[in-house]
């Protein structure tokens, strides 16, 4: 079949408003020429008296309104930080799209971003960004601010998580207790780097490698809302440590090969572990209880996160709630994934966003996520010295204990099959995976109680 | 250059921000270790549960010799269960599994004709 090249002659109203569109923008390129002393940068003010006066004005009016028209576009109140951020954006899409480096959580992000920086006329009060009082994203941003979505996404990954492994070999949680070093040593950096106390621990959760916890602590600490003991106000650090989690998350499987490979020999790579016993249901059901009670008994302040949680394990688990095991799983996470990437994404405008700080979140980020993974594998060698010689851990296993679920353990996964290609470190992996998610909201939950 | 205003400051880190970091460090251990105990005692009031369980039928049935350890690893486990499948559920013999196609004498059956396999609507009414 012949194909007919389309032209614009086919369409004659397209041609038609090609030229009325080019007649307006030819008058409206020529208008500073014409009229010099009208300025631009109007004020709001001057903008609404225009907007009175402008019906009686004929041509004049329709230029003045064009001019107004400009005046609230993107592209006059556009900053090189809005360009560059949502380059950020594309990017995050680019990546989530091409190498599927966390697609379900990069995309909303990156569209966060780009809808974050469209740049509009801050002074019209127009409600419309994310920290206008008033405007729908500021309402959705809400649930960041006060972290009600953090719990939520806590219940979700505890309706999808199965324990059986952490049951199965019990001493592999403290894989999880050891990697959450990261945290703690990223205090300390950050307070070298200048942050206070409380925006310095909420930049340290990023080496929990959990997002929700991260989010969660720095709404509670670094919110740009609560006063310090000298009287200043902490900065709002929600944006960057939240993207600066996220983002490293999905890095995983470039930022920890190299510290694994560097911090264990070829003999211990090589290491096979006892396949994990049979975990009956009734043991399943035990540990969700058992658990949610002793660790809010010991960091009570962790209580939104644990108990949520466990709450949901134990709808998965109890065989009696499918219903709503299956909502907080799939409908109810997906909801709240949606609102808090968007959100997050969004509150990355380039005038709060692109700031010294941010960069030095950036970096105390990758430090903590690399301590973090150091912690976990040479805790796990240090384990090794006594243990059995049938009942050593592969320490490759340790760098799961950062909470990145499941990649981490991927990520173990695939360096115990580069040595060995049937050595399957899996599901041994999973067990320091999900220990990491309790011990980072164990941590949150103890420096809430001494920073708040 | 925000590069250049990076500064480091090491007095920062005072005794408050020390002790935040060690008890830090040492409740998350304690608590995922408080875990690692509890794990590890339901397993065993598990075991024995079901021992007094097994036991209280053996006091019904007869007496039994001591019970075993229970103790399975997950690939045991699978094991066991394909074996009993397979004894529940193919209780019959082995079977070569070779398709034959066997070769008949008479070529043409009635059953094959395709008269047999068609409507003949002509002899109604």
């Amino acid at each position: 079949m012949k194909s007919r090249k389309f032209t614009l002659q086919d369409k004659p109203g397209i041609n038609k408003l090609l030229i009325v569109f080019g007649i307006i923008l030819l008058l409206f390129v020529i208008k500073p020429m014409l009229f010099p002393a009208s300025g631009v940068n109007a004020s709001p003010t001057s903008i609404s008296a225009a907007t009175t006066s402008s019906a009686s004005a004929t041509p004049d009016g329709a230029v003045s309104g064009l001019e107004k028209f400009w005046e609230y576009t993107g592209f006059a109140n556009a900053i090189w930080g809005n360009l560059i951020m949502i380059l950020v954006g594309i990017v995050f899409i680019y990546m989530a799209i091409r190498y599927e480096y966390e697609p379900l959580l990069l995309v909303p992000i990156g569209t966060g971003i780009i809808i974050g920086n469209i740049p509009f006329l801050h002074d019209a009060n127009l409600q419309i960004g994310i920290y206008e009082q008033g405007s729908v994203l500021n309402y959705l941003y809400f649930g960041v601010i006060k972290g009600i979505y953090p719990p939520l996404i806590f219940l979700g990954i505890g309706a999808m998580t199965d324990f059986s492994s952490l049951i199965s070999n019990p001493k592999l949680i403290l894989l999880g207790a050891a990697a959450q070093l990261g945290i703690f040593v990223t205090f300390l950096g950050a307070l070298v780097l200048g942050f206070y106390p409380p925006e310095a621990a909420a930049i340290g959760i990023i080496g929990g490698a959990d997002g929700p916890t991260a989010i969660f602590l720095s709404s509670k600490l670094a919110n740009g809302i609560n006063i310090l003991p000298n009287g200043e106000v902490v900065k709002n650090l929600i944006g960057p440590i939240a993207i600066a989690a996220y983002s490293y998350m999905a890095l995983v499987p470039v930022i920890q090969p190299p510290i694994m490979r560097l911090l264990t020999t070829k003999k211990e790579k090589l290491i096979r572990m006892k396949p994990p016993r049979q975990v009956s249901k009734r043991e399943k059901i035990i540990f969700p209880v058992i658990g949610l009670i002793f660790t809010t008994f010991i960091a009570p302040s962790a209580l939104p996160l644990l108990g949520m949680l466990f709450f949901g394990n134990i709808l998965r688990e109890s065989g009696v709630t499918k219903r709503l095991a299956n909502t907080a799983s799939n409908p109810l996470i997906d909801i709240v994934t949606i609102l808090i990437g968007l959100t997050v994404g969004a509150s990355t405008q380039a005038d709060i966003f692109l700031t010294p700080q941010s960069i030095m979140i950036f970096i105390l980020g990758a430090f903590s996520f690399m301590v973090a993974t150091a912690g976990g594998v040479l805790f796990a060698k240090f384990m090794n010295l006594f243990l059995k010689p049938d009942d050593k851990i592969n320490p490759l296993i340790g760098s799961a204990g950062v909470s990145a679920v499941p990649d981490s353990a991927r990520v173990s996964q695939m360096e115990g099959l580069r040595v060995d290609a049937s050595n399957h470190l899996l599901m041994h992996a999973m067990a320091p995976n999900v220990a990491g998610v309790i011990g980072s909201a164990v941590a949150a939950g103890i420096l809430l109680a001494y920073l708040m | 250059m925000i590069v250049n205003q990076i500064t480091f400051n090491f007095s920062n880190i005072d005794e408050y921000a020390l002790l935040i970091t060690i008890v830090g460090c040492v409740v998350v251990f304690i608590a995922l270790s408080a875990l690692v105990l509890v794990i590890s005692r339901i397993a065993i009031l598990q075991n024995f549960f079901i021992r007094l369980k097994i036991q209280k039928t053996n006091q019904e049935s007869g007496p039994v010799g001591k019970t075993p350890v229970i103790s399975l690893s997950a690939d045991e486990n699978a094991a066991i269960c394909t074996a009993l499948y397979l004894y529940f559920t193919e209780m019959h013999d082995e079977e070569k599994y070779v398709m034959t196609v066997k070769k008949v004498s008479r070529n043409y059956s009635p059953w094959s004709s395709k008269i047999y396999g068609v409507m003949n609507f002509s002899k109604r009414g």
